[in-house]
C-alpha cells in the first residue's frame, strides 16, 4: 500500500505538533517553528526522500517575515513555512543540508532583510547593488516604495 | 585542459574553501575580500586554474516582483514574459498556471495543445541558439551561423502563429490569445522534419569535428547525481548526469499528459554530453510538435475569467528550455496580487555551474559557463584574480572568448 | 564636427560595440540575429567589436539599473570620438514595460546622449539594420 507523500507529511506533522494545511490541487502547507525547521527539513530529505527544493520564498506577513521552502516530488508540492519577527529577522540557514539553497537565502536577505546564520555568503548582495544605502529598507517589504528607492539609487528620470 | 585534482591545502589557504564531501559539509567558502567591482562573475585563479567562482548576477535585476504587487493580474503576465527574451512564453505559462490554480476554471483542451506547441517551438529555438553560441564560444563560428539560420525557420513558424518572434504574448488566463492559423499543419510538419534532419547532422558534427571535440570532450568538472541534487540543479544540468528530472514527465502540464515523448538523459558528465543532450531534445520536441498539430482537438481556445482572483496561494512549475521554472502566487482576493515569486532556471543552475568550473583552466571557462545555458548577458563582464601573481583584471565576454580560442588554436592567430 | 563624422563614415564601416544594460536579452538576440546569414548586417560593413576602444557606434539594450548605470557611463567615455549611440528597444528608450520598477531607469538618455532610438519589444532584425543604416545615412 502506498501512502501519498502528502498523507505522510500530514502524519508526521501531527506527530510533531506542527500544522499541515491542504491547499489546492496537490499542494500542502506546513508551518514549522524556527526551532524545529532544520529537523523537519532533515526528515523530509532523509526519511521521506524528498530530493527537490524548487526555491525559497520570502513573505511580508505584517508583524513577521515568512520563509517558505517549496519541495516538489512528482505531482505533489509541500510548502514548508517558518517565520521570524521583523524586530529580529534572524533565521537558520539550511545550506549544510542543501548546499544549493545558498543563493535562495541570499535573495531573501536582499529582498526582506532576513539573515541566515550559517550561510557563508550572507553578507554579500546577490541581486541588489553593492551600494544599496544602508538606511534604505529592503525592497519587498510592504512599506517600501519603488519611487523612493529609485530616487535613492539615482534612477529618477529627467524626462516627463 | 582536462579536470585534474587540485591540491586541497593550498586552495584552502588561499580562498578559505572547505572541501566538499557527502558528509554534508558546506561546499562554498567565505568570499575572497579582494574583488569589489560589479562584474557578473568573479573568478579566483591559481595560475591557470580556477579555484573559486563568485556569482554577481544582479546586473539584470529590475524589481519585477515588487512591480507585480502593484499591477493587475493580467498585466503581470506580459511583464513576466519579459523576464527573459529566450524563454518568454514559458514564463507567462507558468505564471498563468499558478494563477489559474487559484480559480475554479479549466483550460480548454485545444488551448493546452497550442500551449505545448509554442512551448516546444521555444525549446527548439532556445537549444538551437545555445548550440550556436557554443560554436561561437568554442571557436567554430560556422556552427553559430548555421544554427542561427535554422533558428529562423522556427521563428518564422512562431511568427506565423503568434505574430511575434520573441515575446509571443500567446498566453491568457485559462487559454491562449490566438488560434492556430488555417493550413499551418502541413507547413509545421514539413519544417519539423527539416529541423530533425539538421539536428541529426549537427549531432554528427559535434562527435567528429575537431574544434568541438577538443573544446568539449572531458571538459568540465564531473559531478555525480547526488551532488547535482544537493546543488538543486534543474533541467539539462540534472539530466546530463542521468537524473530523470523533467517537469513534463514528472508533473505534466498543458498537453504533456496526452502527447507521447521520451525524456533525454546522458551520463558522460562533460560538456559534450550537454551538447548531445540538447540536440537530442530538439528531435524530441520536433516530434511532439508534429504529433500535436496532427491531433489538435477542436474546441474553444480560451475561457474568460473575472479580473478578481480568489484568495489563496498556489504554485506552478514548468520545464523551460534551461530547466525548471517555478512561480508562486498569493492572492488576497483582489485585482492585484499580494505576492508573486518567480524563480528562473538559471538561478537554480548557478551552484552546479560553480562546481563545474572548479579546477578548470581559464581557457575552458567560456565553454563550461556557456554549457549551463546561462542568461545571454551573464558572460558580458568577468573579473579575475590570480592569487599566484596577485594580478587582477576585467574582461568582456568577447575578450575571454578570444583568449580561449587563442589558447587552443594558436595557429589561427599567426600573421 | 559634421565634416569629421562625414569623413569617418566614408572611410570605414560602422564598428559596433554592444552593451546589455539590464536587458531581458530579447533585443540582444535580435541584434545578434542581424549578423546571421538571413539578415547579414556585415554586408553593410557593420561588425561587432570586442572592446569599446575600437568602436564607432554604441548599441545599448535594456533600461539601466543601479548596477549598470556607471558601467554604461564608463563604456561611453571609453569610446573615442566621433561616436554615435543607439538606444535599441523600448526599454532603452523609456524603460519599456519595466517603467516604475524600483531598480529600472526610464531610458538610457538619462545617462548618456542618444543619437537614435529603435523602438520595438524587441525590434526585428530588419528594423535594427534600418535604424543603424539610417543613422549613418543621415550623417552622410
Amino acid at each position: 500500500m502506498s501512502e501519498t507523500l502528502l498523507e505522510r507529511i500530514t502524519t508526521f506533522a501531527a506527530e510533531s505538533n506542527t500544522k499541515a494545511v491542504p491547499l489546492r490541487k496537490g499542494e500542502t502547507l506546513v508551518e514549522v517553528d524556527q526551532a524545529n525547521i532544520k529537523a523537519f527539513i532533515s526528515h523530509l530529505l532523509n526519511d521521506l526522500a524528498l530530493r527537490h527544493l524548487a526555491t525559497i520564498t520570502g513573505l511580508d506577513l505584517g508583524q513577521n517575515l515568512g520563509i517558505t521552502y517549496h519541495f516538489i516530488q512528482g505531482q505533489e508540492t509541500i510548502h514548508v513555512r517558518t517565520s521570524v519577527p521583523k524586530t529580529n529577522p534572524a533565521a537558520l540557514s539550511i545550506v549544510d543540508l542543501i548546499p544549493g539553497a545558498i543563493l535562495y537565502e541570499m535573495e531573501i536577505h536582499d529582498m526582506f532583510g532576513v539573515t541566515f546564520t550559517g550561510n557563508p555568503w550572507i553578507d554579500q548582495k546577490l541581486l541588489l547593488p553593492d551600494d544599496w544605502p544602508a538606511d534604505l529598507p529592503p525592497p519587498l517589504l510592504k512599506t517600501s516604495k519603488p519611487a523612493e528607492i529609485r530616487k535613492r539609487l539615482g534612477l529618477e528620470t529627467a524626462q516627463k | 585542459m582536462n579536470a585534474e585534482q587540485n591540491k586541497p591545502t593550498r586552495r584552502e589557504e588561499t580562498a578559505g574553501l572547505i572541501e566538499y564531501s557527502t558528509e554534508n559539509l558546506v561546499p562554498f567558502g567565505p568570499i575572497h575580500p579582494a574583488l569589489k567591482e560589479p562584474e557578473y562573475f568573479k573568478l579566483i585563479l591559481e595560475g591557470e586554474r580556477i579555484v573559486e567562482v563568485i556569482p554577481r548576477i544582479g546586473y539584470v535585476h529590475r524589481g519585477l516582483e515588487k512591480a507585480a504587487e502593484m499591477r493587475p493580474w493580467v498585466q503581470n503576465m506580459y511583464m513576466f514574459e519579459r523576464t527573459c527574451g529566450i524563454c518568454s512564453f514559458v514564463h507567462s505559462l507558468c505564471y498563468g498556471q499558478a494563477v489559474e490554480g487559484l480559480t475554479m476554471f479549466q483550460v480548454p483542451r485545444r488551448a493546452k495543445y497550442i500551449r505545448l506547441i509554442i512551448a516546444e517551438l521555444e525549446r527548439i529555438h532556445s537549444h538551437l541558439l545555445w548550440v550556436g553560441l557554443m560554436g561561437h564560444w568554442a571557436g567554430f563560428e560556422t556552427l553559430f551561423m548555421w544554427k542561427w539560420s535554422d533558428r529562423e525557420i522556427v521563428l518564422d513558424l512562431v511568427e506565423a502563429i503568434s505574430g511575434n518572434r520573441v515575446h509571443k504574448s500567446m498566453n491568457a488566463f485559462c487559454g491562449v490569445r490566438r488560434d492556430m492559423p488555417e493550413g499551418m499543419e502541413d507547413r509545421i510538419v514539413e519544417r519539423m522534419k527539416h529541423i530533425t534532419d539538421r539536428a541529426h547532422y549537427y549531432r554528427q558534427i559535434i562527435d567528429t569535428e575537431e574544434t568541438m571535440l577538443v573544446r568539449t570532450e572531458n571538459v568540465g568538472n564531473k559531478v555525480d547525481q547526488e551532488t547535482a541534487q544537493k546543488l538543486c540543479a534543474v533541467g539539462p544540468m540534472a539530466r546530463y548526469v542521468g537524473l530523470r528530472q523533467d517537469v513534463r514527465l514528472t508533473d505534466p502540464y498543458a498537453a504533456y499528459d496526452e502527447v507521447p515523448f521520451d525524456i533525454v538523459t546522458r551520463n558522460e558528465g562533460d560538456v559534450r554530453a550537454l551538447l548531445r543532450l540538447r540536440l537530442d531534445e530538439i528531435v524530441v520536441s520536433a516530434n511532439m510538435i508534429s504529433y500535436a498539430v496532427e491531433h489538435l482537438p477542436e474546441g474553444p481556445i480560451r475561457v474568460k475569467i473575472p479580473p478578481v482572483i480568489p484568495a489563496g496561494e498556489h504554485s506552478s512549475h514548468c520545464e523551460a528550455p534551461r530547466g525548471e521554472i517555478f512561480y508562486y502566487v498569493r492572492s488576497g482576493g483582489g485585482r492585484i496580487p499580494e505576492r508573486v515569486k518567480s524563480r528562473q532556471p538559471t538561478l537554480a543552475n548557478i551552484p552546479i555551474a560553480l562546481e563545474l568550473l572548479k579546477g578548470q583552466t581559464l581557457a575552458d571557462v567560456p565553454v563550461v559557463l556557456t554549457a549551463i545555458d546561462p542568461c545571454f548577458g551573464c558572460m558580458d563582464r568577468m573579473s579575475f584574480l590570480d592569487t599566484d601573481t596577485n594580478r587582477q583584471w576585467t574582461w568582456s565576454g568577447e575578450q575571454l572568448r578570444l583568449y580561449g580560442i587563442k589558447h587552443y588554436f594558436p595557429e589561427r592567430f599567426k600573421e | 564636427m559634421f565634416e569629421q563624422i562625414t569623413k569617418w563614415a566614408r572611410k570605414r564601416s560602422p564598428w559596433v560595440f554592444h552593451i546589455n544594460a539590464s536587458s531581458c536579452n530579447g533585443c540582444d538576440i535580435e541584434l545578434v540575429a542581424s549578423l546571421t546569414p538571413r539578415y547579414d548586417i556585415e554586408r553593410f560593413g557593420a561588425v561587432l567589436v570586442p572592446s569599446p576602444r575600437h568602436a564607432d557606434v554604441l548599441v545599448v539594450t535594456g533600461t539601466v539599473n543601479a548596477q549598470t548605470k556607471d558601467l554604461l557611463k564608463r563604456v561611453y567615455e571609453q569610446i573615442p570620438e566621433p561616436k554615435l549611440v543607439i538606444a535599441l528597444g523600448a526599454c532603452a528608450a523609456s524603460g519599456g514595460v519595466f517603467k516604475g520598477c524600483y531598480n529600472a531607469g526610464q531610458g538610457i538618455q538619462d545617462v548618456i546622449p542618444v543619437n537614435m532610438f529603435i523602438p520595438g519589444c524587441p525590434p526585428r532584425p530588419e528594423a535594427i539594420m534600418y535604424g543603424i543604416l539610417k543613422l549613418l545615412g543621415e550623417v552622410k
